[in-house]
């Protein structure tokens, strides 16, 4: 995890140049403002689920006023050990980092409780830039955003494999639709819905049987939406991912981009994106979600409650929801297609983070933090009864199957889409 | 005729959702001796795309990747 290509005296340079420039007033009244009160410690699942003060997002925010006044305050500068006594700033560097990618998902579920509303997601955010700049971000995060550059690097490489992978799935599409005529087009000119998918097929062959069945206008793109630089918070990586998928927008002329079911996808693209650009995207951006939710309303997609019978809950993503105001969509397209639909409690504003958030769903080493740390996701399961857990996030998929394993939950875990398909009427 | 290649390390990614393939076997080279040879198998077909990407942003070698009908087979030397 650690570059050895940076000396240890360019990480101070580098850390303290990083939080200078990212750390504004309205960061830093928030690192101010925050008086240790600790109301925001049990909306934490970490906490919930293993209780310690490092769990508590005002000891993170409390690790990061120390390298700032270290770096900046006057006394700090003189005194350093006042403001960690026996640690150095290379330890409290190290230290941060992995608190910010091990030990916070940016779930943002503190900042409610909190009554300044202290965003400790920002603050944790800005330490995750300073340490994938210095070197100490997982090494996976780091692959993953460089693979992604890399596919669009060598685009006319792989585009020949990326057709006929998907001249296999529409022959699946087909097979399910009973109809040689479904089609999944690739960087069709004159589209209405640019669709951006996963790399996975689990978000390309049931997406295209509803816009078949729903006769859209659509494309698929050539990238896939993940944007693992956004966990990185690596600014100049993310921006670049993400204009692969506007680029392709525009040339196709489309009017709107669609979000596979994937959380960090739908808010980088939908608030960052255009924040990015200096100027708002020139076509629509929604999550596929709520466009079932319109097909459903409208009565272009016809489904049947009576084909899914299990208990069947929601788990929100809190990129979808809390942080992307997606609560109903899903929630009316599953009453559609299940007939004993139940609510986890908390949910929708309030629900808790899964645990896999952020990234952390992919860095091998941590995956006892994570599991340990959606425990209260699990108890939350179990008490619904439900048998199948929908999520609209991948990230949250990968958790919730992980932790029906290790809680011994007996769950199916399923997309709102895959859903949709198995009720069609 | 083809050559056979011979593998150090095997493992089964069947069944797995991408980027999870990518995860592991990032994991598993990092794990194996420098020109060490890792077989896997996948059945997401993402992983036609995601594993020839990883592969070349991290600069190891893809000695081969197949598909044997819903089975995707492929090699990878540690080149570093």
């Amino acid at each position: 995890m650690n570059s050895p290509t940076k000396t240890k005296q360019n990480k101070l340079i580098i850390a303290k140049e990083m939080l200078g420039n990212l750390v504004d007033r309205r960061v830093l009244t928030a690192l101010e403002v925050c008086v240790r009160c600790g109301i925001c410690t049990e909306s934490c699942h970490y906490y919930q689920s293993n209780p310690k003060i490092e769990h508590t997002p005002y000891y993170r925010a409390e690790l990061v006023r120390r390298l700032y006044r270290r770096f900046f305050d006057p006394v700090g500068r003189v005194f350093p050990q006042w403001f960690g006594a026996g640690e150095t700033t290379e330890d409290l560097l190290s230290k941060l980092a992995e608190t910010a990618f091990s030990s916070c998902t940016l779930c943002q579920r503190c900042t409610l409780a909190c009554p300044f509303g202290v965003e400790t997601a920002e603050i944790m955010r800005i330490t995750r830039s300073v340490a994938t700049a210095t070197g100490n971000a997982p090494d996976i995060l780091v692959e993953l955003a460089n693979a992604a550059i890399a596919k669009e690097e060598n685009a006319e490489l792989f585009r020949d494999i990326y057709l006929d992978q998907i001249k296999d799935l529409e022959k699946e599409v087909q097979d399910i639709l009973g109809s040689s005529k479904a089609r999944i087009p690739v960087g069709e000119k004159g589209a209405r819905m640019l669709y951006v998918p996963l790399a996975g097929a689990h978000t390309i062959v049931p997406q295209a049987v509803l816009f078949n069945i729903a006769q859209e206008s659509w494309t698929l793109g050539m990238f896939e939406a993940s944007n693992y630089a956004v966990f990185l918070a690596d600014g100049v990586k993310a921006k670049h991912i993400a204009e692969r998928i506007t680029k392709e927008a525009e040339q196709v002329k489309a009017k709107e981009i669609i979000i596979a079911e994937c959380g960090h996808a739908y808010t980088t693209m939908r608030w960052d994106v255009p924040k990015w650009r200096g100027s708002p995207l020139p076509f629509k951006v929604r999550s596929i979600i709520e466009v079932l939710d319109e097909y459903v309303r409208e009565g272009r997609l016809h489904l049947d409650s009576a084909q899914n019978s299990q208990p069947t809950t929601y788990h929100d993503s809190c990129n979808l929801g809390r942080k992307g105001g997606i609560f109903e969509e899903p929630r009316r397209v599953i009453r559609a297609a299940a007939s004993d639909y139940r609510e986890m409690t908390p949910n929708r504003l309030h629900s808790y983070c899964c645990g896999g958030g952020s990234g952390l769903v992919a860095v091998e080493e941590w995956a006892d933090i994570r599991l340990q740390a959606g425990k209260l996701k699990a108890e939350q399961i179990r008490q619904t009864g439900a048998k199948i857990v929908v999520t609209s996030c991948d990230n949250c998929r990968h958790q919730i199957k992980e932790l029906s394993e290790r809680h011994d939950l007996g769950i199916e875990v399923t997309s709102v889409s895959e859903l949709a398909v198995k009720s069609l009427a | 005729m083809t050559l056979e290649i011979k593998s150090d390390q095997t493992i089964n990614l069947e069944g797995l959702l991408c980027p999870i393939p990518v995860v592991k076997v990032s994991q598993a080279i990092k794990n194996m001796a420098v020109g060490g040879v890792l077989e896997a198998t996948a059945t997401d077909p993402g992983v036609l795309l995601d594993i020839p990407a990883w592969v070349k942003s991290t600069g190891n070698e893809l000695l081969s990747i197949k598909k044997e009908d819903k089975l995707i087979r492929f090699f990878i030397k540690r080149t570093k």
